[in-house]
This record gives structure tokens, C-alpha cells and sequence, in this order.
């Protein structure tokens, strides 16, 4: 068999690699690559949590055979914001605690990118619809949703201190003796 | 996975060449969807892959004659987002979106949905309820038929080892028509339907000058459901009418029972949804241009 | 009134920059120089000999292989948070007779994954076929096939009669007098569905060969000291030249308190490779790895007029797959949990676990409390309604609450409940849902009819106790101060994914006075921590968080004394609070302005004078493990046509004494909510009788789990945490990781039931069982042949 060369970009930068066809974009990232931010969570197409970027679209990584991305601009969850800056949607994910585990987050995070590039103003049916791709075992999705929510915000602002949104999340007191309530309005 | 030779072709006459040549011993890959875990299970051990993802030839959406013409490489997502689509045929649009997540609608094609052949397969009902037919080719000659001829059995169709589908082809609508698709399953999102339908109806004055019903995993492949037809061909589409409709449907299909429902519950529920499929596809005819 | 510096306000996600930038390495993703790839032969069949097993063409490929043969035949249990005495061991590390379909039988291991794959193809075993149970009811019938004959418990043998892996009972009082003193006597049985914790990460380990004869792991765990004892006693190196290394792990629920066979079998390969080896679970594998426990309840009380309870009892049979893993705690814990929801005021519990040949369960989030919360909340609905009594007025008269005894982890873990928001939260939930105007049941016309459902929950905070008991449980944490005045913590503590981490260093900063952004965790392993029992029993923070709390104060009295030195004050006189300004904390004197000096500085002048580190290291056992209580009420729409359900409303109240972290518990309440979904409405792992597998095969594609698209609009789930303080929690916390989920199953049960009046005794309550409850399905014609 022979191996194949898949010239491609990758994160921004031009990569030329000699693999075996007979594997996955996923196994060719963890493996040949060694970018083990994507992730595998079932191989097969159901899960989500291996999303990249395709030519900006998202895609899971584990359901495309490696020679198919000569040509293509790949974004995997290494290539987007930068060590000093994160990209608004992960600074929106931490500023909303919308991580547990964190297993299913960089393909919940590339999904949730490439939706607010193709559509910067979304609705919330929008992005449940749009992330309804990427399980989660941890957190029942309702901060996440905020989290796009408030990267949308936020990108559109251009104005990444901004707390607007995450005011929604009130807090009345943040003391042990006072009661509560976390009661999320639309923004 | 075992070890193949890959070759990305750059034509469309070049891919039907090396398929002419290879026949059983190569697959084609578009999406990849279907392909890539049997692929990875040893399920499916092609010798050679072309790769027809890339194929501008394969990937369009056009207007013509009459017909929309969507190519068989084309994406899930792009018909989903497509202008035409969405003003001539928007049952079709409404149902690529539900044919997987995002992350799989972004790759998967329509050919690629179709060939793969599940009696599951969600863009087939609506198809069949459009009267679609398909473009197959080989390398000197093609042929087009009517997308009923076109399953066989389960994951079987007439395609033959030097063949490749390019392009469904659909008549457009008359006025005063709509479609409606409908899929049952326990849940939202991503997910193998328990039994669908797509209701085709046309309106001349108060009668249905068409009717056409089509479902999905209640038969070794989609079908159409003629008993169902037949009580609203040429008749007014009454309350009455609709739910004799739906009953008549129980006579055209066989459910299975599997791991995700019982044939019972199939049957329950198959009148149901041909029932309000039906409904909508009225209620679009009527307010529609 | 405690005003925190941290503690309950809302703080950006800590240490999750890794995780958000995909940086972070969870053990599959670690690679180490000339490493092999390992992969698992299982076993094709439920039940079965090897008669031969021949690895030749394999090794010949290039392959090493291990088999049954090449491993200690040593019997263990792979989870040692019980005691030796009531340990049950019925493992070995490869099966030589597999009991259910994908047990490990051999594996090799090869420099790509690919040709591991290979190689494993190559290896030629013949089967002896046997009898195999597929139903805990069928399996105790003497006529069954055995799963197993002997087992060990500690280091006695056991002979397994009628498939009874190990039983429990339990009573207090007279049931019968009970009952004859009631006016009301209600019986019922219920059967829980088998799930599957379908956390994303699949079990992964990395085992890499030190020259010394010893091992360092990366592993899927909850708990790296206990997989360093089970490690050593399975293959008998010493526990020094163990080191299992802390790392990320991707959500568990319960599927990595024992330690996974597939790290045991890298160990295995990587000692007689004498190369490092990774094993990654493919999904498949991961759903034949591990499941929850399956359950059949007969539950039985007695009720006066007015709603007192006279006599209860509870009989459960559950089926435990092909080993024990935690049956025998769990038949404790299951009675703990039903003993302490309400006083039945006499008790009679009879618990048995069985083996079949399938999967076997391990603990799953709730440990058998989503199981008997579900239960005894939809049993309490059936008892209210046939005393003409509100579900919320019989659960307010009789619910066990502060000051009296609480069960919790099983008959030998008791306390006195010192916070509880159990009224409080009944009575706001009820208000903010409309309680009062929930209509009859099935009131609504039309084919979508919508219902209100309730159900309390709890769960207990660790499985503390004043004495010993079966259960072991204490966790130890060091802390030290660095020369700039941040801090270390060093524990063993495992983070599954509920911010425990982030929690320990807001309890360590709020006790020392520093800003939160001082304190880090360290990435630590066996070697360098002291002993944790587990992540496990929503224990994080109450217990871990305990040991952190106990250390820091520790670490806290040598600094003050330190600086009482320096500034020549007396040291209970000094302060410490937080300067974010200068990004210390600073000591100081209320009265004397200039007598301060910051905490870093301390630790400076203690490094220049040879003075010493300023740090402790202690182990801290929490004598109670408190109940965190929890209610959900929960409104769903059927299609009663289709029988699919939605969620539309969701008001779940959680009293967790002092909310550490507000928004990650709010999150382990929408998260136990979709878990509890998914628990309710389509979850399940049915056998194929015939194969003796999992239907699904063990793909995704056929066991679903809830999606965004699933959740009720955010607008409509709303959560509230009560007014309580745990006098013996770290800041007055408890715990929610699994109070969280225990009470959705019964309120979306009973809410299904106000929707449609019809009640389900079995799970996964799917669309079909409710179409064909709601349309009784008319008999079949009978077709009569035509004469020819």
C-alpha cells in the first residue's frame, strides 16, 4: 500500500504530510500529527466530540479519511485564539462555567465557531439545533447554549470584558445566607 | 482499517473509468458517513477508494426544464441552505437538516444517502413523494429512472459494480402543492427514524390532482404508499378522507420489530404520521403559491 | 454573618484554560517514545471454556501477546473502597472461561494500533460453550445455569448458590403489627431499566516499565491509590515502585471507582513487553465494559388516615452481570437510601444480588438512589392519592429531617442530619412551579395533555461515620506556601469533572486569606500524595475539600506563628485577608496600621532565616457523611398519539448548605436533569438471548442520550439553593454531584402521570410503552384460511 502525500493547511500554516490513506482525519491529527485536542469519543459519526473545522465548516474529524483533506484549510481546536488571547468562545466557556469533565468541549467549541461564523446573530433554537450534534454527559447543555450565546454578544461587540449577558445569570447576594435564584432571562 | 490504494480523481469521466476498470473491488467515497465506520470495522474492505467528494461536476444545485437538479456529490447542509430548494421543494430542505448533526450534514450527499440504501434513509420518502428520478452513469452510457426502481432490498439498489448515480432530478411543483416530512423517534437530533413519512399533495380547484406518500423503515426499502394514494387522488382532501388515507397505509407496509421499536408500535404510529403529515402538506397547498 | 472572599461568588471556570485550548492530556492522549499500542481479544460468547488458545501466528507477527496463562491467577475485586472482610472476588485479569459476551480473554500489543488490530485477528481460540442467564428472576431458579461456581470472599471460598452473588437483610420493629395498625396497606413492584454511564472519555490507560521492576500509569480512575494497591496485589510488585500520576479524566459517574480491567491488562502487556503500551476502549468496548446496576423492587407500606407511616418494606433483586464489582455495599446503600427518605417506622429490607452473564454493573452517579428514589416518589404518589392527601403534604409529614438519623450509605454509615432545607425547599419549589394549580390527572382534551410531577432526592456527602465501618473512606491533602506567597496544594483527590478542584482552592484560600488566583493544584500522583479513597459519593468537596480545610489550617497556625515572630505581635491576634491590589494576602493587626506584613513575605524571611517550609499534610476522615436533599418539579407534555414527551418547565431546589460554587452547582443540576432524562425515557442495554450480546452492539447509534435539542429552554429551568449551613462541612458545604440526579426519574414520572393518568412500573418509560398504554391495542383478527 502506498502511503499518500496530503498537502493541506492546517491551522493557517501549510503542512505536508506522507501517511496511510487507511485512517481517519482524527486518527492522522492524535497519531501522526500529535494534536490531541480533538478528540474520540465514538468513532463513528455520533457523538461530535472530534469536530474540526473544514474549509470553516464543521465536520467530525473521525468520519473523513485523511487523503480527503488535501487541499482543504483544516482548523482543529490548537489553532484557534492564541496564548495570550482565547477565542471569545472559549473565554465564554470558562466565564460561564459551561465545562465539567471538558472531554466533549474543544468539539463542542470548533462547532459552536464555525456556527457563529456562518451566523453571528443566532437564535438560542438555533444553536440547540446547531450543537444538538455534540453530547455531553456532564452539564445539560444550558450553560453551554449561554456560552455561545454570550460569545455571539461579544464578538459582535467586539468587546470581550463585557459582562452584559452574563448578568442574566443573577445572582441575588453571593453569600451562604441569602436565598438564590438562578433564573436565566433572554438577552 | 485494512489497506487500500486512494485515488482522488479530477474528473467525472475519469472517476467512471477507474470504476469501469476496478468495479467490486473499489468503493466510491463522497461524505463518507456511511463508508468510513464499516470501513473501520472491516465490515467493508474496498481494494481501491476514489474519492468524488471534491467533484465540481457532482456538487450543484440547478434549475432547468422543469427539473431541479441537485448532483449526487452534493452536501446535506447545502441543500439544506439552498435558495431553491427552500422556495421550490422545501420539504426537502426542512428534512436534510434532520439528516444528521451538523458535523455530519457538513460531508454527507445525497447520493451518498441514497446508494447507501437504508430503509431508513430520510431523504428518500421525500424524494419519492417529489416523483424524483436519478442519473446513473458508466463510462459510455447512462440511464435515468424514477428513484422507486432505484431500491432493490435492504442496502441494495440496481446500481451495478461500473456504475455511479450523478444527479437526482426532481420535478418542480405545480402551484397550489406542498410537502410535508415527518419522522418519528424517541428523541430529537441525531438519530436512525422509527418510521417516517413524506406527504405530497396538489390542489386543482378542491381536489387533490396529486397525491403522493412515501415512508421509510416500515419495508425492507423507502416506498410509496399507493392505498393511501388512491383514496385522495382526485378527491377533495376531506378530514374523513385524510384518516381512511392513513388507514389504508397500514395495508402497504411491513414493519419490523428491532432494536428500536416493535412492529406494533410502527403500525400505531405509522397512521399517525401519515395522517399529520398529510395535514401539513394541505394546509402548505392551501397557502401556497 | 460570613461575608467570603471566594467562596459562593461567581468565578471564571479555574484550571480549565487546558481544557478549552485542547491542551490538556487525558490519558489516551498521552504518548510516550517507543510505545506500543495494546488491543483486547473478548470473548465472543456469554459463557464459555477456552479449550485452546493458540497466539503463534500472532507473535510470529511481530505481536507481543498475553493470555489467561500469562497472568497472576490471582482473584480480586477490582474495588477496594470496602473493607477486606466484605470484599467478594470473582476477577482475574483475563478470563480463562468468559462469562459474558466481550469479556478480555487475551491481548497483544504492536507498534500501531493497526497492527496491533492485525495481529489480535491472528490469535485462534476453540470454545467449549455453556449455559447462560440472561434474567435475574430466571437466574435464581435452581434449574439455571451457573455464572459462577466458586468466588472468594476476602480470602475465604465462597460456593455461589442459584446465581446469589451476595445478600443483605435488615429490620427494625414489627412489620406486621404495622400494617394491622394502618388504615391503608399499598404493595407494588417496579423493574429499573440496565444502563450504560456513557461517559465521553472511553477507559484508556498508558503503562510505561520502569527499570526498577516497578510501573508508572496513566489511567481512567477516580482513584490512583487504590489502583496502586490493586495493582501490587494482583501482581505483586511493591507498592513503592507503583506510581499511578493524576490526569484528566473525561466524566466516569461511577465507571472508574474500581480500577478498569484495561489498565490492569496495559500493566500486564507493558511488563512483559518491557515498552510502554496504551489501550484505548473503542466506544463498543467501553458499553461492553461496564454498565449500571439493573433492579427489581417489591415495596410494601403501611399509612394512618392522616398520613403517618406504620410499617415499610422493601425487597430488592438486582442484577449485577457477570462479577461483582459493588454489589454487596450496594444492597446497604440501596437500604440506607429507602430508610432515610421517610419514617416508615417499622423496617423489614431484603436485598439480593445476582449474577446473569451480561455486562457487570458498577456503581452508576446515585449508587442505586435513582433507582429507589424513583421508586419510593412514585410509590408516595400512589399512597397520597389513595389517602386523599397532597403528595407535597405526606412527604412534609413524613420526610426524615433535621436532627434525626440518617442512613446513608448503608446500615452501618449513620448520622444525626445537622442542615436541612428539606421544607423550605418543598414550599418554594411548590410556589414557583403553580403546585396549586396542578389539575387531576389526564384533565387535558386534546392528544397533547401536559402534567406536573414531584420528587424529593438526597444524597449523602461521602460516607463518613463516627466509627469504622464497611466502607472505607478518608481523603489527606498537603499544603505549602510558596517564597511569593502562592499556594500549593497537593492531593489525590480526582476531579471527574464537577469542579472539585476548583473547589478545594477556594476552601484553601478562603482559610488562608489569599486571592483565589494564589492557589494551585498540583498535578500530583500515588507517590507523592497521601491516601484518597476515591471521587466518589459526592464526597469531593465535603471530604476532600475536609482534608484540604484541616491541612490548610494547619499550614495557617506555622505561618501566623512565623509572622507573630516577625512583626513581634501576638499571633492569635493576626489576621489574613486578601489584598487584590497587591495580590497577597497580608497579614495583619486590627489595631496596628503599620504591623503587616504579606504572606509571601513570610515565607521569604522563613526561607533566608533557615526557618523552615511553612506547610502541613494531614488525612481527615469526616465523621458523617450529611445528606445534600434535593426536590424536582418537573412539567412534561405528552403526545399521547405518539406517546413522545417533552420537557417544558423545571424548578429543582438543592439545599447544599454553603454553595461553594454556584454556577458549576447550577450545572450539576441541568446536567443530572438530562442524565435523569435520558435514565426515564429511552436508556436501556437489552440482550440479545440468542448471541448473548448487546443489541445495540455497543454503538451510540442505539443508546441514545438527551441532546441540547432536548433540554427545556433555559428560560424555564429554574434553580434555587437553600438557606443552610453543614456545621461540619468545609464552610458550611455539602455535597450535589449525585442529589442532582436521584430525584428526576420520579418527578417526570410522576409528571407523566398527572399528564395522561397512567403509571409505568418499569424503565425506560419510552414513547412506545406510553403509545401502547395510552391506545390499548385491539386484539388481532382472527384470519380464518378459505377452504381451496
Amino acid at each position: 500500500m502506498k502511503p499518500v502525500q496530503i498537502d493541506f493547511t492546517l491551522n493557517g500554516k501549510p503542512v505536508k504530510v506522507l501517511a496511510r490513506p487507511n485512517q481517519t482525519l482524527l486518527d492522522l491529527l492524535h497519531n501522526d500529527l500529535r494534536l490531541t485536542g480533538t478528540k474520540k469519543g465514538c468513532d463513528r459519526g455520533d457523538c461530535g466530540a472530534c469536530t474540526v473545522q473544514i474549509n470553516g465548516r464543521a465536520v467530525n474529524a473521525c468520519l473523513v479519511l485523511a487523503p480527503q483533506v488535501a487541499g482543504q484549510k483544516v482548523t482543529t481546536i490548537e489553532g484557534i485564539g492564541s496564548y495570550e488571547k482565547l477565542h471569545p468562545v472559549q473565554q465564554a466557556f470558562m466565564d460561564l462555567d459551561a465545562i465539567q469533565c471538558g472531554y466533549c468541549i474543544p468539539g463542542m467549541i470548533m462547532c459552536a465557531k464555525a456556527l457563529l461564523e456562518e451566523n453571528p446573530n443566532p437564535t438560542t433554537e438555533e444553536i440547540r439545533t446547531y450543537i444538538s450534534g455534540n453530547l455531553c454527559r456532564c452539564t445539560g447543555y444550558l450553560h453551554q447554549i449561554e456560552a455561545v450565546r454570550q460569545a455571539a454578544a461579544r464578538m459582535k461587540n467586539s468587546n470581550p470584558g463585557s459582562q452584559d449577558s452574563c448578568k442574566s445569570l443573577a445572582l441575588i447576594g453571593s453569600t451562604a445566607k441569602e436565598l438564590y435564584m438562578l433564573g436565566l432571562t433572554s438577552s | 482499517m485494512r489497506e487500500f490504494e486512494y485515488t482522488r480523481p479530477n474528473d467525472l469521466d475519469e472517476a467512471l473509468g477507474l470504476l469501469g476498470s476496478l468495479r467490486e473491488r473499489a468503493k466510491i467515497i463522497a461524505g463518507g458517513t456511511d463508508l468510513v465506520p464499516l470501513m473501520r470495522e472491516n465490515l467493508v474492505t474496498p481494494s481501491h477508494v476514489i474519492d468524488i467528494s471534491n467533484l465540481r461536476d457532482l456538487d450543484f444545485i440547478k434549475e432547468e426544464k422543469g427539473l431541479i437538479r441537485i448532483g449526487a456529490a452534493t452536501r446535506m447542509r447545502t441543500i439544506e441552505q439552498s435558495p431553491i430548494v427552500k422556495a421550490k421543494i422545501p420539504m426537502l430542505a426542512e428534512t436534510a437538516q434532520l439528516v444528521g448533526e451538523i458535523g455530519v450534514r457538513n460531508i454527507a450527499t445525497i447520493g451518498g444517502n441514497l446508494v447507501n440504501a437504508s430503509p431508513a434513509a430520510d431523504s428518500a420518502p421525500p424524494l419519492l413523494s417529489l416523483d424524483a428520478s436519478v442519473k446513473i452513469r458508466k463510462l459510455k452510457t447512462d440511464r435515468t429512472i424514477k428513484l422507486q426502481e432505484f431500491f432493490v432490498h435492504v442496502k441494495k439498489t440496481v446500481l451495478q459494480p461500473d456504475e455511479l448515480m450523478t444527479e437526482v432530478q426532481i420535478p418542480i411543483p405545480p402551484p397550489k402543492s406542498g410537502g410535508a416530512f415527518i419522522r418519528l423517534a424517541k428523541r430529537g437530533g441525531n438519530i436512525i427514524s422509527i418510521v417516517s413519512v413524506a406527504a405530497f399533495l396538489a390542489l386543482k380547484g378542491n381536489a387533490c390532482s396529486l397525491a403522493r406518500i412515501a415512508m421509510g423503515s416500515v419495508a425492507p426499502t423507502p416506498i410509496r404508499i399507493p392505498d393511501a394514494e388512491r383514496v385522495l387522488e382526485g378527491a377533495e382532501p376531506t378530514e374523513e378522507r385524510i384518516r381512511t388515507a392513513a388507514e389504508k397505509a397500514l395495508g402497504n407496509i411491513k414493519p419490523i420489530s428491532d432494536v428500536r421499536a416493535s412492529a406494533e408500535y410502527r403500525k400505531e404510529t405509522s397512521k399517525i404520521l401519515v395522517r399529520r403529515a398529510l395535514e401539513e402538506a394541505l394546509e402548505r397547498a392551501r397557502s401556497g403559491s | 454573618m460570613k461575608t467570603f472572599n471566594s467562596i459562593g461568588k461567581r468565578t471564571p471556570r479555574l484550571f480549565s484554560e487546558g481544557l478549552v485550548t485542547g491542551k490538556e492530556q487525558f490519558s489516551a492522549d498521552i504518548s510516550l517514545p517507543h510505545m506500543l499500542h495494546g488491543r483486547i481479544l473478548r470473548s465472543p460468547h456469554p459463557h464459555a471454556k477456552i479449550i485452546n488458545i493458540d497466539t503463534s501466528e500472532a507473535e510470529k507477527a511481530g505481536a507481543i501477546c498475553i493470555t489467561y496463562k500469562d497472568i497472576p491467577l490471582v482473584k480480586f475485586n477490582p474495588r477496594l473502597v470496602s473493607t477486606p472482610e466484605t470484599t467478594y472476588k470473582d476477577w482475574t485479569v483475563l478470563s480463562g472461561e468468559p462469562v459474558y459476551c466481550g469479556e478480555p480473554i487475551a491481548a497483544v500489543a504492536a507498534e500501531t494500533e493497526e497492527k496491533a488490530q492485525k495481529c489480535l485477528e491472528l490469535i485462534k481460540v476453540d470454545y467449549e460453550m455453556l449455559g447462560a442467564v440472561f434474567d435475574a428472576s430466571l437466574a435464581i431458579d435452581p434449574k439455571s445455569s451457573a455464572v459462577h461456581q466458586k468466588i472468594l470472599l476476602d480470602k475465604k471460598e465462597l460456593t455461589v448458590e442459584n446465581n446469589i452473588a451476595c445478600k443483605l437483610e435488615f429490620s427494625e420493629g414489627d412489620v406486621e403489627k404495622g400494617y394491622k395498625e394502618a388504615d391503608v396497606v399499598i404493595e407494588r413492584r417496579y423493574k429499573t431499566n440496565k444502563r450504560y454511564h456513557t461517559q465521553l472519555e472511553t477507559k484508556s490507560a498508558v503503562c510505561k516499565p520502569e527499570p526498577n521492576g516497578g510501573v508508572t500509569v496513566w489511567s481512567t480512575t477516580q482513584t490512583i491509590h487504590n489502583s496502586r494497591i490493586l495493582i501490587h496485589q494482583v501482581f505483586g510488585i511493591p507498592m513503592h515502585k507503583i506510581n499511578i500520576k493524576k490526569v484528566a479524566l473525561g466524566g466516569s459517574f461511577g465507571s472508574s471507582i474500581h480500577t478498569n480491567i484495561s489498565t490492569l491488562i496495559a500493566v500486564a502487556l507493558a511488563l512483559k513487553a518491557g515498552s510502554p503500551v496504551k489501550i484505548s476502549l473503542t466506544r463498543e468496548e467501553d458499553m461492553r465494559d461496564h454498565s449500571s446496576f439493573q433492579m427489581i423492587f417489591r415495596i410494601k407500606a403501611g399509612a394512618k388516615k392522616d398520613g403517618a407511616f406504620t410499617a415499610g418494606e422493601l425487597e430488592m433483586l438486582m442484577d449485577i452481570g457477570a462479577h461483582q464489582i459493588q454489589a454487596y455495599a450496594l444492597l446497604g446503600t440501596v437500604f440506607g437510601w429507602w430508610a432515610s427518605f421517610y419514617r416508615w417506622r417499622n423496617l423489614r429490607y431484603v436485598g439480593r444480588a445476582v449474577y446473569t452473564n451480561k455486562v457487570p454493573s458498577c456503581a452508576m452517579r446515585g449508587y442505586g438512589n435513582p433507582q429507589t428514589s424513583w421508586v419510593v416518589e412514585t410509590f408516595m404518589d400512589e399512597l397520597a392519592e389513595s389517602l386523599g392527601m397532597d403528595p407535597l403534604d405526606l412527604k412534609l409529614k413524613n420526610y426524615i429531617g433535621l436532627g434525626e438519623t440518617f442512613f446513608g450509605q448503608g446500615p452501618t454509615v449513620k448520622s444525626v442530619i445537622r442542615s436541612c432545607g428539606v421544607e423550605e425547599m418543598l414550599k418554594k419549589g411548590a410556589e414557583m412551579i403553580g403546585w396549586k394549580n396542578r389539575h387531576a390527572p389526564s384533565t387535558d382534551k386534546g392528544f397533547l395533555k401536559r402534567g406536573i410531577g414531584l420528587s424529593r432526592g438526597f444524597h449523602t456527602s461521602s460516607a463518613g461515620a463516627p466509627i469504622s465501618s464497611a466502607i472505607v473512606d478518608f481523603s489527606g491533602a498537603t499544603v505549602k506556601i510558596n517564597q511569593d506567597g502562592t499556594v500549593d496544594v497537593v492531593t489525590a483527590l480526582m476531579d471527574n469533572g464537577g469542579g472539585t478542584m476548583q473547589a478545594l482552592a477556594k476552601i484553601v484560600a478562603e482559610e488562608l486569606g489569599v486571592p483565589l488566583q494564589n492557589v494551585g493544584i498540583v498535578q500530583a500522583d500515588a507517590q507523592t500524595t497521601i491516601y484518597d479513597v476515591c471521587t466518589h459519593a459526592s464526597r469531593g468537596i465535603y471530604a476532600g475539600g475536609g482534608a484540604a480545610l484541616k491541612a490548610a489550617r494547619q499550614a495557617k497556625e506555622k505561618l501566623l506563628q512565623y509572622a507573630a515572630k516577625i512583626l513581634d505581635v501576638n499571633p492569635d491576634a493576626l489576621k489574613i485577608s486578601p489584598d487584590e491590589a497587591l495580590g497577597q494576602g497580608v497579614i495583619y493587626v486590627d489595631a496596628l496600621p503599620g504591623r503587616q506584613i504579606t504572606v509571601g513575605e513570610v515565607a521569604e524571611h522563613a526561607r533566608n532565616k533557615n526557618w523552615g517550609t511553612i506547610a502541613a499534610t494531614e488525612s481527615y476522615r469526616p465523621t458523617m457523611g450529611p445528606p445534600h436533599f434535593t426536590a424536582f418539579f418537573v412539567e412534561v407534555e405528552v403526545d399521547t398519539e405518539t406517546g413522545i414527551v417533552r420537557p417544558l418547565r423545571v424548578v429543582a431546589g438543592a439545599d447544599v448548605g454553603t454553595v461553594v460554587n454556584p454556577d458549576l452547582a447550577a450545572g450539576q443540576i441541568y446536567g443530572g436533569f438530562a442524565m435523569g432524562w435520558g435514565m426515564t425515557m429511552f436508556e436501556d442495554m437489552p440482550y440479545d438471548k440468542e448471541t448473548g450480546d448487546l443489541m445495540s452492539w455497543g454503538m451510540l447509534t442505539d443508546y441514545k442520550l438527551p441532546t441540547a435539542y432536548d433540554a427545556p429552554p433555559v428560560e424555564d429551568f429554574k434553580v434555587f439553593f437553600t438557606d443552610t449551613y453543614e456545621p461540619t462541612g468545609p464552610w458550611g458545604a455539602k455535597g450535589l454531584g449525585e442529589g442532582s440526579y436521584n430525584p428526576v426519574t420520579g418527578a417526570i414520572a410522576n409528571a407523566v402521570y398527572n399528564a395522561t393518568g397512567v403509571r409505568f412500573y418499569e424503565l425506560p418509560m419510552t414513547p412506545e410503552k406510553i403509545q401502547a398504554a395510552l391506545n390499548p391495542r385491539k386484539t388481532p383478527e382472527v384470519v380464518v384460511a378459505e377452504a381451496a
